[in-house]
Parts: C-alpha cells; sequence; structure tokens
C-alpha cells in the first residue's frame, strides 16, 4: 500500500529538484571567430554576459564547432565571418551564422531567443554609436533611429517564465493520475486474494464494490489537497482562484480513475493484465494534457483519446482557475464530459455480475 | 540440457505467457501510434490573437497584415480596449494579445521609438512562444522597413539601404531538427524509453512468475538460465527495435542518419543491461504486477532527467547520478546523438561504456539475487 502514501509525493518531491533551477542558465554555446578583432571578441562577451548563454569553448575551424554540436558538449555555435569589423563600419552588413541544437527544442528556443536579443542589443549599440559619432543627434534621437520600435513583452499567468511552474504543475496531476489508477487495481487485486470474488462482493456487488472503494477515495482527495496546498501556497505559486472548485474537480478525477481502474480490473480479474492495461492508459497521458502542445493543434483522434483521460479535464479545472481566475459556471462548463465516466461505470457493474455469475456456475 | 533447448523453452515461455504478450507486443506496437498522435501537426501555428489598435493609421494596419500574414499568427479579433482584449482571452477567443499604441504611427515617423506590447498566455509555453515569436518578427519586419524608409530619405540609395537596416545580420540555422518539429523532439528519445520500460515489465514478470515455481528454469545452472533468457528476449527486442527505428521513424518521417551497424553497436549493450535491470527487479518483487508498478512510477522521472527536455547542467547531480543507473539514460542520449545528430560511434564512446558498464554492474546484481533466492529456496523445499 505505500503506492498510496510516500511513493507519488517521492516521485514529485524528485520531479521537482530535477526543475528546481526552473531558469536554465549558461547554456554552453562554441564561437568559431575567423575574424579576430576588436568587435568581434566584444560581440563575443556580449553573447557571455546574457544570463541564458555562456561561450565555453572557441574553434578554430566549423569542422571542430560541429563535431562539438554532434557530441552534444554544446547547443549552438556562432561562426564570426572574416572582416566582420570592416565589413560592419562601412556599412556592408556582415552576416553572422548560428547553428543550434533544434533536436533539443526547449533548449534550442532559449538559446535562439537569447541569441536574438544579445544580438539586437549589440547592433542597436553599434548603430546609435555611429550616429552619435557623426555629432548631430542626441543619444534618444540616436536610440530612436537605431530601434525605430521598441517592444514590451508581457508573459501573462506566468509572469516569471518559469519552467518548473509550468511543468511540474501538469507533472503532478498526471502521476497522481497514475498513482490512483494502480492503485485501485491493486485494491482489487488484494481484497479478492484475500476473500475470493464471492466472498467480498456477496449479493450486493456494487454496493460493496463502491464501499471498498470509498475510504482509498478519501485519501486520494486528502493527497491531492496536499499537492495543492504545497504548489499554490507552500511555494506561492500565483493562484487566482477557487481552491473548492479545484478540490471539487479533484474529486471528480478520483472517481474517474477509480473506475477505469476497476474496468481494467474487472476485464480479465488478473492483477498482471489488468496493469498492463493502467500502463498503457495512463502512462502517456502527459503527452495528451495539452500542455506542452497545445490541444488545438492536435489531431482530432489525439483529441478523442484525450477526452477519454480523466487527467485531461481535471488539468482543465486547474488552469482556469489558478491562472484565469475564471467564473464558477465557466470552470464547471469543462467539467461536464466527466459525466461520460458512468459508461464504463456500468460496464463494470455488468461484469462484476457477469463474473459472480460465472463463478456460481462453477 | 543444451543451451538452445532451454533458449527455446525459454521463448516458448515467453509467447505463452499473455500478460507478457500484451506488454511486450501489444502494448510496443499501441505506443508507437498512440505516442506521436498529440504533435502529428509537428508545429503550432496560426495562434489566434487579439489586436487593441488604439492609433487607426496607415502603418498600424500595415503591422497588422504583417502580423497577419506570419505563420505563427493569425488576427482572429480586434478589441477596442484592452480590457475587452482580456474578456476575450478569458474567453479562449484569443491566446495573445498586441497593443498597438496611440500616436504610433507620428512617433514612428518622428524617431521617438513608439513601444508595441504583446502578451501571451506563459501557462501554455509553446503557445506562448509561438506568439511572441510572430509577433517579434512583425514588429521587427516593420522596423527594418521604417529604417530603410528613413535612410532612403536621407539620401542613400534604395539598394544599399535595404541591406543596410541592421550592421550586423544573424541568420539563425536550426540544426538536426530543421522544421523544430515536435514528433522529431519528442519520439525518437521517447520510443527508446518504451523499448526499456516494457523490457524490464516482460523480464520481470516471467522471472518472478518462475521464482516459486518449479520447471525447466530449476534444472539449469544460474549462468546458463541468464544468458538463455537475455539472449530471447534481446532477439525479441531486435526486431522491435526494427520495426521502430526502421518502419515508426520512416511513416513519422524522423532522422535516421546512423548505419545500421552502429545502432546495433549502441543497441546491443542498452538491451543487455535493460535485461538485467528486469531480472533483479522480477527478483527483488513479491508479485509480478509490481513490476509493472515500478516501471510505471519510474517513466516519469526517467523521462525528465534524461537531459533531452531539461539541461543536464541545470540538473541537480545526485538527480543525474541516479538517473545514470537506468540504462534508458545514456541510451536515450546515445540513439539521440548517432541517429538524429549524425554523430560517429567515436562521439559517443563515452555513453558506450557507461552502457557496459552498467551491463556489468546490473549484469553481476541479477547474478546475485538468482543466486540468494534460489539457496533459500532451496533450504526451504526439505522443510516444506
Amino acid at each position: 500500500m505505500s503506492v498510496l502514501t510516500w511513493l507519488p509525493i517521492l516521485l514529485v518531491a524528485c520531479l521537482w529538484w530535477v526543475f528546481s533551477h526552473s531558469i536554465a542558465r549558461d547554456m554552453p554555446i562554441g564561437v568559431v571567430n575567423l575574424d579576430h578583432s576588436q568587435m568581434s571578441r566584444q560581440m563575443i562577451r556580449h553573447y557571455d554576459a546574457t544570463a541564458s548563454l555562456s561561450v565555453s569553448e572557441q574553434y578554430t575551424d566549423t569542422h571542430q564547432a560541429k563535431q562539438a554540436l554532434q557530441s552534444g558538449d554544446i547547443y549552438a555555435y556562432v561562426v564570426i565571418p572574416k572582416r566582420l569589423s570592416q565589413d560592419a563600419y562601412l556599412s556592408r552588413p556582415p552576416q553572422v551564422s548560428v547553428f543550434v541544437n533544434s533536436q533539443f527544442i526547449l533548449v534550442g528556443r532559449l538559446v535562439n531567443a537569447a541569441l536574438m536579443q544579445a544580438q539586437g542589443t549589440f547592433n542597436a549599440k553599434l548603430d546609435a554609436g555611429k550616429v552619435l559619432a557623426k555629432g548631430d543627434a542626441t543619444p534618444t534621437q540616436a536610440l530612436g533611429k537605431a530601434v525605430p520600435i521598441r517592444s514590451q513583452i508581457t508573459p501573462l499567468f506566468n509572469s516569471n517564465t518559469n519552467y518548473s511552474q509550468f511543468l511540474i504543475s501538469a507533472i503532478v496531476p498526471a502521476i497522481w493520475q497514475i498513482a490512483i489508477v494502480v492503485s485501485t487495481v491493486l485494491i482489487l487485486a488484494a481484497q479478492v486474494r484475500e476473500t475470493g470474488l464471492k466472498g467480498w462482493l456477496g449479493d450486493q456487488p456494487v454496493r460493496k464494490w463502491i464501499a471498498t472503494l470509498l475510504p482509498y477515495a478519501t485519501l486520494f482527495l486528502i493527497q491531492g489537497m496536499a499537492f495543492l496546498y504545497w504548489m499554490f501556497i507552500g511555494l506561492d505559486w500565483p493562484f487566482h482562484g477557487d481552491f473548492g472548485v479545484v478540490i471539487f474537480s479533484q474529486l471528480l478525477m478520483i472517481l474517474a480513475c477509480m473506475i477505469m481502474g476497476s474496468l481494467f480490473y474487472f476485464i480479465s480479474l488478473d492483477a498482471v493484465r489488468a496493469m498492463s492495461f493502467a500502463g498503457a492508459f495512463t502512462a502517456p497521458s502527459f503527452a495528451f494534457m495539452g500542455i506542452t502542445f497545445p490541444v488545438t493543434d492536435m489531431n482530432v483522434w489525439a483529441q478523442a483519446w484525450r477526452t477519454f483521460l480523466p487527467v485531461s479535464h481535471y488539468i482543465e479545472a486547474q488552469v482556469y482557475q489558478a491562472s484565469y481566475g475564471a467564473s464558477l459556471l465557466q470552470t464547471l462548463a469543462t467539467q461536464l464530459p466527466v459525466l461520460g465516466y458512468l459508461v464504463p461505470a456500468a460496464m463494470v457493474a455488468s461484469l462484476i455480475d457477469k463474473h459472480l455469475a460465472s463463478e456460481e456456475a462453477q | 540440457m543444451s543451451w538452445w533447448t532451454l533458449l527455446k523453452k525459454e521463448l516458448i515461455a515467453i509467447l505463452t505467457n499473455p500478460a507478457i504478450m500484451v506488454t511486450v507486443f501489444g502494448g510496443t506496437i499501441f505506443y508507437s501510434f498512440l505516442y506521436p498522435m498529440p504533435y502529428a501537426h509537428q508545429v503550432a501555428q496560426e495562434q489566434k490573437i487579439s489586436v487593441v489598435n488604439l492609433d487607426k493609421s496607415q502603418t498600424s494596419y500595415q503591422l497588422e497584415r504583417m502580423v497577419d500574414a506570419t505563420p505563427q499568427v493569425k488576427i482572429a479579433t480586434r478589441a477596442h480596449s484592452v480590457e475587452q482584449a482580456k474578456a476575450q482571452f478569458l474567453a479562449k477567443e484569443a491566446s495573445g494579445i498586441l497593443v498597438i499604441p496611440e500616436h504610433f504611427h507620428k512617433d514612428l515617423l518622428l524617431g521617438k521609438s513608439p513601444t508595441l506590447s504583446y502578451a501571451g498566455d506563459a501557462s501554455y509555453f509553446l503557445v506562448y512562444g509561438t506568439v511572441v515569436e510572430g509577433l517579434a518578427q512583425a514588429s521587427g519586419t516593420l522596423g527594418a522597413k521604417a529604417k530603410v524608409a528613413k535612410l532612403v530619405m536621407d539620401g542613400e540609395p534604395m539598394a544599399l539601404a535595404s541591406e543596410n537596416y541592421a550592421p550586423i545580420h544573424l541568420n539563425l540555422k536550426p540544426t538536426f531538427n530543421p522544421k523544430m518539429g515536435y514528433v522529431d523532439y519528442v519520439v525518437p528519445a521517447v520510443f527508446v524509453l518504451i523499448l526499456h520500460q516494457t523490457l524490464i515489465i516482460g523480464i520481470g514478470i516471467i522471472t518472478c512468475e518462475q521464482r516459486r515455481k518449479t520447471g525447466y528454469w530449476s534444472q539449469v545452472s544460474k549462468a546458463q538460465l541468464l544468458s538463455a533468457r537475455v539472449a530471447a528476449f534481446s532477439g525479441l527486442y531486435l526486431l522491435i527495435t526494427l520495426f521502430y527505428f526502421g518502419y515508426s521513424f520512416d511513416l513519422y518521417q524522423i532522422n535516421r542518419l546512423a548505419a545500421p551497424i552502429d545502432l546495433a553497436i549502441m543497441l546491443v549493450p542498452f538491451l543487455f543491461a535493460t535485461s538485467f535491470v528486469g531480472i533483479t527487479i522480477g527478483r527483488l518483487v513479491q508479485r509480478s504486477e509490481q513490476v509493472t508498478l515500478i516501471v510505471l512510477l519510474g517513466s516519469m522521472p526517467l523521462i525528465f532527467s534524461a537531459g533531452f527536455i531539461w539541461p543536464v547542467a541545470s540538473i541537480p547531480s545526485p538527480i543525474v547520478w541516479l538517473s545514470n543507473l537506468a540504462p534508458s539514460t545514456p541510451a536515450i542520449m546515445g540513439f539521440l546523438k548517432v541517429n538524429q545528430m549524425g554523430a560517429s560511434i567515436a562521439q559517443v564512446k563515452e555513453l558506450l561504456t557507461q552502457l557496459w558498464l552498467l551491463t556489468a554492474g546490473w549484469g553481476l546484481l541479477a547474478w546475485l539475487t538468482l543466486h540468494r533466492q534460489q539457496r533459500k529456496s532451496g533450504n526451504s523445499m526439505p522443510n516444506a
């Protein structure tokens, strides 16, 4: 029964630790400097000075840099062409090429954005310097010429674009779902092993089934509330809504998970096979939750599979409440599909009857 | 019993065990279609945004059209005020907001660098990144255009001016995954983990189920049993790997840069080490469903600490050490480097060494657990 109590908590703690740095800093990049001028060295220092990048290595030719990129020593390399400073001063804009490892998309994007930003500010500096050198402009005018449009980017709801907040608040419900479905299978298997199907369910099978699982549902709810408390109060992540609504949706999710777990078990009455089904059902659910990849860009099949997963309904309620502070009605509307789990519940009831009948026949 | 008869019996035992068949064959094939499904569109595009145009000048409308023309975003609605845009955002009509300030056109011409404001929902990172990228691109283009116009006004020839909007051009080239596609990102790594996890489940179940029973496995030496079992499962998994790295990768058009022989060099120690992990776990747990349980709960930590989602340097070192005990961690990195990034075997020799070390370590553990339990059952047999 350790699955119920400390294992999910340990796992969540582990994953939180993985992302505890929350913002990736000093990702190594390489430079191939073919110019060796003051400007190119300044530019390299400029890249190095950004929070997310660190120039870890300088290579003499692109071949070496490519090898380092392939073996994963660096996430990107910058090739600074010959006569960079000369060309830049002569207004023949040189082209600096950057090869970013986009196999690791998340890291690739961060490196991409950081380089673009660094180059943008460096260019503005050069431009403003050039304008100022002519001597007929004030610094503000020079800046206006160098950067015609400035932009202000506001991330809503996750104001410091914190990765741990983004991923953990989705990973926790995914692990929780695995724990509930799997525990349901184990609880039922243990019950049948101890008392036998007939001895356990007797003549009121559905009532007994519910009575067995109900205490565990309370336990899971306490666990769920503990996770909520830890994330939004303990770690002080922004929460704009109503905890009551989220807890209600947690309850729905627990019931749905238990129904699915029971269904897997009563299909075969074999714990090992039921666990395989439970695994196939719950393990990939993180991909379908729509946090990392938007639901609107999933195809019809993926969206259909998604609606079968209890956690995908819960996560909507959590995001609606935590991030948007949406109204009660809006949130409850997202929970309507949970009613669909009445179908597998009915299937469980009929499967129980079937198994009892076949046991009696024997 | 000769080794070959033993191998045949092993194979028969595997192929007639329904629980193993469900996981090893059913599971792998099911996952190979299910897992890439959400990412079939590869990239998130045409994210809907709402525009608050407080300027209503020609330039601002031009900016709107430019924003709409980028592949990343699409203007779905307009709003008269920021409050209205926020309401639209909450109603899920838009996933980002662009605010064009008053006097945008005038300030631009006066060289006062007006400020554009973008806002995106950062609870969904990919959407946020896409929206911001699209908006930044459009405003960058407009900025460049404004600059070119000013340069031309200052008397510079058009051809020079259109080159000259930035002193240094940055040319970013995504390498190894040029489309920045999600399938190419997730699938090659997750498939290795699926092989790892299902192999542990399969071999763990058979090892656990045979623990309390006697049969062909009790008549042979431990070394024979271990080698035959590992050989049987490795053989089966070779077939599944061919299906994954061949058919599936081809189906999803994922890079296959490695030569088959290089893949085989990586695959052999990976399958051996994983099989030994499975035997060890199967021997240590009480009931065979617990094997599935351990594997299932382990998958999320393994995937997130493997280093392809989050840079290894940013993961606390105790977690890195722990995750490197699982064969999946070096294998995921190794296969990604060889097959996706085109590294040669020499460039991944550390990972290869690690896999062989893990094979040796877990092999020893598997042998020891087998030893312990066989002696125990040997002692308890006469008493019972």
